[in-house]
Order: structure tokens, then C-alpha cells, then sequence
């Protein structure tokens, strides 16, 4: 009986892509048309070069802070992920209305690196090249807290026999990191990346406020997701728009598909 | 491991301690790095709230003084006045609407997430397996994925813009069934749920007095969880209440139904004062707009405020769950 409970929430999310699917299913003319437009492959291309910046930093900065804070005295390294953790609270649209203050010369705390580099304006500071690190910046300082926070609980995972033994065979706190640490918590980082992968195709927010807010000087067809949004909401063509949806579900049907049957890290018995 | 060997190894290991002058050099370097990072996270929020209590006259580039410096408490006074004074925009109801989305998600969540999982760890049942899969991809799917569809789906069942159209989404929250799984899908419970049933429990009085009991921390992260990811969720009110609503009434943005914006909405509106549709249509090279401040409705220190009172409820649940999320985040996936 519970059972059929259970059945609901996760049914219900299968049965909305698919009632959709059934009203963009006209054959695949929906898909070759968004793909047609010309707009769809740099969207994608523009999340390309976003997702390689995120995907860096996470790898760089995430592995190698969590390894290092977890050398640290428990109370000092819960208080640096707390302080990592903490701008996750302004995700979404708040995020990126502050960081546009941030960006803005003459009002940013930053002003003497964004004048350092020339930009007197905003508009200077949102050239299209600078988008794809602006908005890793933004995805950075919301997300990478929570993912320092899965890899510190990875770690502390470790046996701590494992890691006298090390001592005891003579690891410095560096060997002990990369040989030992690092492939013991290998499956999370995977994890990490094949989530953060999925997320960031789906970019939405920064380039749609980043857009509006830049009065028309930011490509309003910047990502995927608000392509699409931009092709039913202003041209009322949902088909199109829903073939772009269905492209992003695929991919993230994919990645969620290798974590569950590829990897081992959730059990189902 | 024969005892001569160790005395070996454990003189190479003192011979490595960190004391040596190269090894002092890179730990000074790490702590160079952690602390340039923590700077670029702790700025902006510093930035945030010393920017509350200064006075911001007409706009965004009429700040006098440096931008890290305090106001007077006086003027923050002022610039609440002002964001709550109604010219700014609605924060009042927004702040209403967004605890009425996420709390009665959180609810939906919590009331079908439990006993879901339960179901799902005790008992046998055909296609359970193909569930908990199903379970399994649903919460590893970004929430973003299933915005489009559902506003396309909303719009043909004519729902857009009732509070429903995002109170049942924000309820969808499998990977709290998947938790509250892994948590009853364990001997301990087995053990209980035995005794109980042993006792004469019926199957109800099992999961009430038993199970439901036990479940607090699971309760707990699925409400923190869920009410955080509903909070600070855009994109999805976005398309429900301001897409559509937008494009009908064609003139302004600022004419859709802002009644029914969540904090996000509200937030992200302050931006499009200065747009002329909720899209601005790209400017193509001729055209040269030498903008370019920000436009905003409000100076920026009341919108700094309006940012901070906006995600004030996330902050305040996070300091008081800090413990557990990050306790709590992975106890539920690892086993």
C-alpha cells in the first residue's frame, strides 16, 4: 500500500517529461528545426566553455582545499566549510544580483582588480568572452561549499588504520593525500563531476538575469535552457522549445543513468 | 608485520615530520591558498551587509566612500524603511509567498517521502527494485531539467500562476525517499519492526509508534534539504508566473502578477526596471549602448538589503542545521 505512495513522486516527475514529449512527438522535426535555428550549438558551445572553467575549479580548488582542511584541527576546518557553505544560502537569483554589484566599477569591492583590468563600466566588465568564467565565478561561490562538504564527509570516511598505516610506512602528509586519500575517495569525485556536469547544461539563471540586466548587450540566447525559454516564451513556438528541453533531459538521463548502474555508489536491494 | 620492520619504517616517518623547512614552505603556501579562497567567499557577503547601512542617494555609481566601509546604523534603519515602504516592491507578501511555497512543498515531501521510503524498506513487493531505481535517476536529475516541461504542462492545464504549479513540484523531493530508505533499510529496524509486529502491532501501529519516531533525523534533513532547494529556487516561479504573464501583457514587466512572486522573483525583478521586456532583445553591432550601470529600482544599499532579508530564512536554517547537514548530507548515501 505504501508502496503505491512511493510510486507517486517518482512517477510524477517520468509522466510530466513524457506528456510533453507526446506533444512535441510530430517525429523528429521539432529537434531538427531547434537544431536548424543556429542558436542551439553555440548555446551549447557557450556552456562548453563554462562547464571546462567549473569543472576545473571544482576538481582543483574543491579536492585539493578538502584534502588540505582535513590536515586541520576539526574546529578549524568545520569553520572554513561553514564559511564555503554559507554562500549557498544566496543561490539562485540573489546570487547573481549581488554579483553584479560586484562586477560594477566604482561600487565593488573588487574595483581595484576589475580596474586593474581596464573596465570602467559594467558593460565592460560583461563582455561576452568574460561570460563563461563571470558565471563560473558565481556557480563557484554558491556551489563549491556543499561539494566541500560531501568530499570532507568522503574523507572522514577513511579508516583511520589506513592512515596510521601510511604514517607508519613512512607517508608524508602529502604522499598521504595523493596515494592514499585521493583514490579512497575516487567514486565521490566522480560523482561530483557527473553531477556538476548534468547541472551546469542546464545554466539558466545567470545568463537569463545577466541579460535582462545588461540591457540587451548579453545574448538572451546565451545557454540551452534559455534558448529555449526564449523560443516559447517570445516566439510561442513550445515545440521547439520542448525538443531543447528533451535534448537536456537525454543528457541528464544519461549522467544520472551512469551513477546509478555504472558506479557503485548507491545500492538498490 | 615483524617487529624490525616497523622500528625502520617508524624512523622514516620521523626523519619526514613536518618540520622541515621545505615542508613548512608548502604548508604556508596552502594556507596562502585556503585563505585567498576564503576571502573570495566571505567578501561578497561582508560587502553585502556593511552595504545595508550606508546611505545609497539615486543610484548604483553615486556611492561616496570606500565600498568596504560601515554605514551608520541610523541609515540602515532608513533603508529598511524603505525596502518595507512599499516603492521598492512587495517584500512583504514575497517573503509570505515564498515561505508558503517551500513550507507546503516541504510538507508534500516530508508526508510522501517517508512513508515512501518505508514502504520501500520493508516491505517486498513487485517492482520494488524498478522503483527505488526510478527513485534513484528521479534525484540525481537536476531540478532545472523538468522546469520547462512542467511550465508547458501547467500552461495546458491552465495552472500557470496557482501557487500549486510550484508547491507540488517543490513537493517532488526523491532523494528524501531515498534517505528515509536507506535509514529503514537497516537490522535495527528490522529488529524493532519485528518486535513490534510480534507484540501485536498492526502494520500501521508499526510505522506510527515505531518507525515515525525513529525517523526524526531523516525528518529533519528532508525538511532542511528540500526547504533550501525551494527557497532559492528561480527558474521554475520564473516560468510559471512570469514568462507567460510577461509576453500577454506586453508592456511592461513589472505589470505581471508580482503578487505572486516568491523571493527570488522579487529579487530578480529588481533588475528589470530598466528592461523593456522580460527578454531584452539582443543589440546587434550599430547600435552602441554605452550603458552601463546597472539599473536597478533602488539604490544599492537598499537592494543589498533586500538580497540579505531575502535569503535571511536560508542563513537561519543553515546555522541551525549546520551540524547536521554536514553530518547528515552524506550519512544518508554513505553506508
Amino acid at each position: 500500500m505504501l508502496g503505491v505512495v512511493g510510486l507517486w513522486p517518482a512517477g510524477y516527475a517520468l509522466n510530466l517529461a513524457l506528456t510533453t514529449f507526446d506533444g512535441a512527438f510530430s517525429g523528429l522535426s521539432n529537434f531538427t528545426g531547434s537544431y536548424n535555428q543556429g542558436f542551439l550549438i553555440p548555446a551549447f558551445e557557450h556552456v562548453g566553455e563554462f562547464m571546462l572553467i567549473w569543472l576545473t575549479a571544482l576538481i582543483v580548488m574543491v579536492i585539493g582545499l578538502s584534502l588540505f582542511m582535513h590536515t586541520l584541527a576539526p574546529r578549524v576546518s568545520a569553520a572554513f566549510r561553514f564559511m564555503f557553505y554559507v554562500p549557498a544560502a544566496f543561490a539562485g537569483s540573489a546570487s547573481v544580483l549581488l554579483w553584479l554589484f560586484m562586477f560594477q566599477p566604482g561600487l565593488s569591492p573588487w574595483d581595484f582588480v576589475l580596474h586593474a583590468l581596464g573596465y570602467k563600466t559594467l558593460g565592460d566588465t560583461l563582455i561576452s568572452g568574460n561570460l563563461p568564467i563571470i558565471y563560473a565565478l558565481i556557480a563557484f561561490w554558491t556551489g563549491a561549499g556543499s561539494w566541500i562538504l560531501v568530499i570532507h564527509g568522503a574523507l572522514t570516511n577513511v579508516p583511520d588504520e589506513v592512515l596510521e598505516a601510511a604514517s607508519l610506512d613512512g607517508a608524508g602528509p602529502l604522499q598521504t593525500a595523493l596515494r592514499i586519500k585521493l583514490p579512497m575517495i575516487k567514486k565521490w569525485v566522480v560523482y561530483m563531476l557527473i553531477v556538476a556536469f548534468a547541472g551546469g547544461t542546464q545554466l539558466f539563471a545567470e545568463p537569463q538575469l545577466v541579460s535582462v540586466a545588461n540591457l540587451g548587450l548579453v545574448s538572451p540566447v546565451w545557454s540551452p535552457n534559455t534558448l529555449a525559454t526564449y523560443l516559447a516564451f517570445q516566439y510561442n513556438n513550445f515545440n521547439w522549445a520542448a525538443a531543447i528541453s528533451i535534448d537536456l533531459l537525454v543528457v541528464a538521463f544519461v549522467c544520472a543513468g551512469v551513477l546509478v548502474f555504472r558506479t557503485r555508489l548507491f545500492k538498490a536491494d | 608485520m615483524r617487529p624490525v620492520n616497523v622500528s625502520v619504517k617508524l624512523d622514516v616517518s620521523v626523519a619526514s615530520q613536518p618540520w622541515s623547512l621545505a615542508s613548512s614552505a608548502k604548508r604556508l603556501v596552502l594556507w596562502a591558498v585556503l585563505a585567498v579562497v576564503a576571502i573570495f567567499f566571505v567578501v561578497p557577503i561582508l560587502w553585502l551587509l556593511l552595504e545595508t547601512t550606508r546611505a545609497g542617494q539615486t543610484g548604483p555609481d553615486t556611492q561616496a566612500g570606500a565600498p568596504l566601509a560601515f554605514g551608520s546604523l541610523h541609515q540602515l534603519v532608513a533603508n529598511w524603511q524603505v525596502l518595507f515602504s512599499g516603492l521598492v516592491g512587495q517584500i512583504g507578501t514575497w517573503l509570505e509567498n515564498s515561505f508558503l511555497y517551500s513550507g507546503s512543498g516541504v510538507l508534500i515531501a516530508v508526508g510522501l517521502g517517508i512513508p515512501a521510503g518505508y514502504g520501500l524498506a520493508t516491505f517486498d513487493f513487485f517492482g520494488r527494485r524498478l522503483l527505488l531505481l526510478t527513485t534513484m535517476i528521479a534525484m540525481l536529475i537536476p531540478t532545472n531539467a523538468l522546469v520547462l516541461p512542467l511550465v508547458l504542462e501547467a500552461h495546458s492545464l491552465g495552472m500557470l500562476s496557482s501557487p500549486f504549479a510550484v508547491i507540488l513540484p517543490y513537493g517532488l523531493f526523491p532523494f528524501g525517499v531515498y534517505i528515509a530508505y536507506l535509514y529503514f533499510n537497516a537490522p535495527r529496524v528490522f529488529g524493532l519492526l519485528a518486535a513490534a509486529r510480534s507484540d501485536g502491532c498492526s502494520e500501521w501501529q508499526a510505522f506510527r509508534h515505531v518507525a515515525l519516531p525513529l525517523s526524526t533525523p531523516v525528518l529533519g534533513l528532508v525538511v532542511v534539504l528540500d526547504f533550501i532547494a525551494s527557497w532559492t529556487n528561480y527558474f521554475l516561479p520564473w516560468g510559471m508566473y512570469l514568462a507567460f504573464g510577461c509576453t500577454a501583457s506586453s508592456t511592461t514587466n513589472i505589470a505581471c502578477q508580482t503578487g505572486r512572486y516568491p523571493v527570488t522573483l522579487g529579487v530578480a525583478q529588481q533588475l528589470m526596471a530598466g528592461a523593456p521586456a522580460p527578454f531584452a532583445v539582443p543589440q546587434l553591432s550599430g547600435t552602441v549602448l554605452s550603458s552601463v550601470q546597472m539599473q536597478t529600482n533602488a539604490p544599492a544599499s537598499v537592494e543589498a538589503l533586500l538580497i540579505f532579508v531575502s535569503c535571511a530564512p536560508v542563513i537561519i536554517v543553515l546555522v541551525i542545521a549546520q551540524r547536521w547537514i554536514a553530518s547528515g548530507r552524506l550519512q544518508g548515501i554513505f553506508v
